[in-house]
């Protein structure tokens, strides 16, 4: 059974926050119908990683990824056929997506008091990255300068070599995702209330606070004036020997901050003889420089004769927090995500058969699923629009 | 269920946490700051460490105050079995459970999720776990660098190829407590539009994984395993943090060819922009060493924020990369209210982080977070019907406090 079946979603977005949005919407079922320009379709179609066979739009990993289970409708918002289709398809649906720059949905009456007036039960989901009423010195902005704006990319890494730079996020997308995923929040609540009272709604979502909210623990404590602010990349970092070492096949992350890390540590090492001269509980009570660097030595030294799998199956049985260091490979070849499915695969008229990253939840009533592979290019065109506003397919860029 | 009327989407909607630390509670705080009633269950022996590390003041503790504003708190003795009983009755009268508690623990106290069902057949069950609740590594556990790891995010950060840092050590939890959110939602609405109550199973690495499913895709389709290498990005360059005046940093990206002639002019060598080393994406990736060198020469000893404001000026995408100090004084965040006063039980009003949306008819959020047990006699009072007798003698007998 499927929770959304039935809900309609305009999609109008054209970068990975809104299409993620859109597709944790359409795993569970909502009928999302996407806009795509005539002619070339959503930018995403033009970012990899690109199936093999050449790096056409239909070829794109990234497209089929974020836009599992959708339909793709072709036109050209610029034209007078465009902007009827639009508005014929505004009357039809409940939620619009979008992720153009700030100003763009306006020019397309979707504001929030054009809205109000002319749509009133719409929910309208806007995700750009500094929200909608913009300083003069935010107009562009990518995710790299999203992350950086937000503070996770001072600080990161975590105990940075100070000559180095900052390091961007995992991946090329992090900031999107994690919008996507807030603007897709708060439509699901915003349904819940529109299931009773039939009033939509203008969601205004700032990718920059969006991650700075994501530390919420730390940076609350700063705006409150309980902990010190300053200009230390160190300034989120907690203390203590944790950090990722070097194995005999890759990477392990450990992770110590009790006495009995610490035993367990003790039970693992043979050599361990230098850990006589530490108290039981410095971790928590001693954790000096010194001490810190002398363990990470002897745990780095230890690691290295270590294959990262079998090294974290051992420490954890017995309360060690150690894992290891994943990645694409060892996620499909994991034993835990087969045994949850974490992976399905989908059969895709042009890329063939892939085994797709799914969704973090497991719903025992209403699981998510891939029903449909991500649409080619204007596939449901005639099925959505009426067949006056058809839009004559163009070559070249849009 | 509930009764208190601060407006938002999920007006009347309640919530039961019992929860521990950051990912949990977040489910809470987001939950709430879209309008649900949300009650944390606390029990004095078993205090979440956020309320206790490295405070004396368990209603004052920083950490605690962070992640739970606008929440209700009810304290009941979860070692005793008629504190059990009493949340199961309070379960009742509550749409979502939360837990995140360590493996099996929850089903230890009795308020699994079989038990749970019992007393309400409706509820929405949430339970988060590293691994999720079941699978062959389920029994393991650990902390948000963790679930980094294992998700596949760390491997993917670091100047090195094949050499991870991983992320800032705080990152995961929020984002394992946006996933469980938005599913509890989803569960909510199936249940509003005809449905039953469910289970709902969210996985720490899983929700890390969703982070960087392009590059998982990469290895889907082509077998190819990403590798960190820095801040450049395939599809764009210039892409990097670059070094400012006084050891601050600066991210710039030129997004396209036309940013990057911009960002030629900015440096004042418009003549790059044209220049065969530069002019296409394959030929700045081809030649990206020495167009970072460029870069840096430009941006080292310069005024970070002139540089964004002459970078944004000609349509470049950058910002500054904002220090702790920075990002405190942003005066857009302050503009937008993301920065926003809340009053805690004394009345003394301090500010705290709102959420990330504005919305039209949004939740009023204006209540720090609360005192252990604070608010007893309205959730055994009011939401139970419990008689000032019955709470009395539950307080004697130590399920209350």
């Amino acid at each position: 059974m499927s929770a959304l079946a039935g809900t309609r979603i305009l999609e109008l977005a054209e970068g990975v926050g809104g299409e993620y949005c859109g597709k944790l919407l359409a795993d569970f079922g909502a009928d999302v119908v996407k806009l795509e320009r005539a002619g070339v379709g959503s930018p995403t179609r033009r970012l990899g990683p690109f199936a093999p066979g050449g790096e056409d739009p239909e070829r794109s990993g990234l497209f089929a990824y974020l836009n599992t289970n959708k339909y793709s409708v072709e036109v050209d918002l610029d034209s007078a056929a465009g902007r009827e289709a639009l508005r014929a398809l505004l009357g039809k649906v409940d939620v619009v997506i979008d992720d153009h720059e700030p100003g763009w949905l306006a020019e397309r009456g979707l504001d929030p008091e054009t809205l109000e007036r002319d749509w009133p039960s719409l929910v309208v989901c806007s995700i750009t990255p500094f929200g909608a009423d913009l300083p003069e010195d935010r107009l562009h902005a990518q995710d790299i300068n999203v992350f950086h704006s937000s503070g996770w990319g001072y600080h990161t890494p975590s105990a940075p070599d100070a000559s180095q730079a900052p390091l961007n996020a995992a991946g090329r997308f992090l900031p999107s995702f994690e919008s996507g995923m807030e603007g897709a929040l708060c439509i699901a609540a915003s349904l819940y209330e529109r299931d009773a009272n039939q009033l939509g709604r203008f969601i205004d979502i700032s990718m920059q606070q969006v991650l700075t909210s994501r530390c919420d623990y730390v940076v609350a404590q700063m705006v409150a004036g309980e902990m010190a602010v300053g200009n230390e990349r160190t300034a989120y970092d907690l203390a203590g020997p944790a950090g990722i070492f070097p194995c005999r096949d890759g990477y392990a992350y450990i992770w110590m901050s009790t006495p009995q890390h610490w035993d367990a540590v003790r039970q693992l090492l043979d050599d361990n003889a230098w850990m006589d001269e530490f108290p039981e509980n410095w971790l928590e009570r001693g954790c000096t420089p010194e001490r810190v660097a002398l363990c990470r030595k002897h745990i780095a030294a230890w690691l290295l004769t270590q294959d990262k799998h079998e090294v974290a199956a051992q420490a954890q049985k017995i309360g060690l927090t150690l894992v290891a260091v994943n990645n694409g490979r060892d996620l499909q070849e994991s034993p835990q995500y087969q045994h949850r499915g974490f992976f399905a695969e989908v059969d895709h008229p042009v890329q063939g058969r892939a085994l797709y990253p799914t969704v973090p939840y497991r719903l025992s009533e209403t699981p998510a699923q891939i029903t449909r592979p991500a649409p080619l290019l204007g596939e449901h065109t005639a099925q959505h629009l009426d067949a006056n506003v058809v839009p004559v397919k163009q070559g070249g860029a849009a | 269920m509930s009764t208190i009327n601060r407006g938002g989407p999920l007006q009347g909607v309640r919530v039961l946490e019992l929860t521990k630390v950051w990912a949990g509670p977040y489910v809470g705080k987001l939950l709430a700051y879209l309008g649900a009633e949300v009650i944390r269950v606390e029990s004095e022996g078993s205090l979440d460490v956020t309320r206790t590390f490295g405070v004396d003041d368990i209603d004052n503790a920083p950490g605690w105050q962070s992640v739970n504003p606008q929440k209700l708190s009810v304290q009941v003795n979860m070692k005793s079995e008629e504190g059990i009983a009493l949340i199961l009755k309070l379960v009742g009268e509550c749409d979502i459970l939360v837990e995140n508690l360590r493996p099996g623990a929850v089903k230890r106290l009795g308020l699994g999720y079989e038990r749970v069902r019992e007393a309400n057949p409706d509820i929405i069950y949430v339970s988060m776990g590293m691994w999720g609740t079941d699978g062959p590594l389920s029994y393991q556990t650990g902390y948000a660098p963790c679930f980094a790891a294992l998700g596949g995010v760390s491997a993917l950060v670091g100047h090195e190829p094949g050499a991870p840092e991983g992320m800032n050590t705080r990152y995961a939890d929020s984002t394992f407590g946006a996933a469980a959110a938005y599913a509890a939602l989803v569960a909510l609405l199936h249940r509003r539009r005809g449905g039953k109550g469910q289970f709902v199973d969210v996985s720490a690495v899983e929700a890390m994984s969703s982070m960087i499913g392009d590059s998982i895709m990469d290895y889907a389709l082509n077998g190819v395993v990403a590798e960190c290498g820095g801040n450049r990005h395939p599809e764009m360059a210039p892409h990097g943090v670059y070094p400012a005046r006084g050891g601050e940093w600066v991210s710039i990206a030129a997004a396209n060819g036309k940013q990057w002639a911009g960002l030629a002019e900015c440096m004042g060598k418009p003549e790059l922009g044209k220049d065969p080393r530069f002019a296409t994406l394959d030929d700045r990736k081809a030649n990206e060493d020495e167009l970072d060198e460029i870069v840096t020469a430009w941006t080292s000893g310069c005024c970070p924020m002139e540089l964004v404001t002459k970078l944004q000026k000609r349509g470049v995408s950058a910002a500054k990369s904002q220090s702790s100090l920075d990002l405190i004084a942003d005066p857009h965040l302050w503009v937008r209210e993301f920065y926003r006063d809340v009053t805690d039980p004394d009345g003394n009003s301090k500010p705290t982080l709102g959420p990330s949306w504005n919305m039209s008819r949004p939740a009023q959020l204006g209540a720090a977070a609360p005192r252990l047990g604070q608010h007893n006699d309205y959730v055994l009072g009011d939401i139970l019907g419990l008689s000032t007798e019955e709470r009395e003698s539950l307080y004697a007998a130590g399920v209350t406090r």
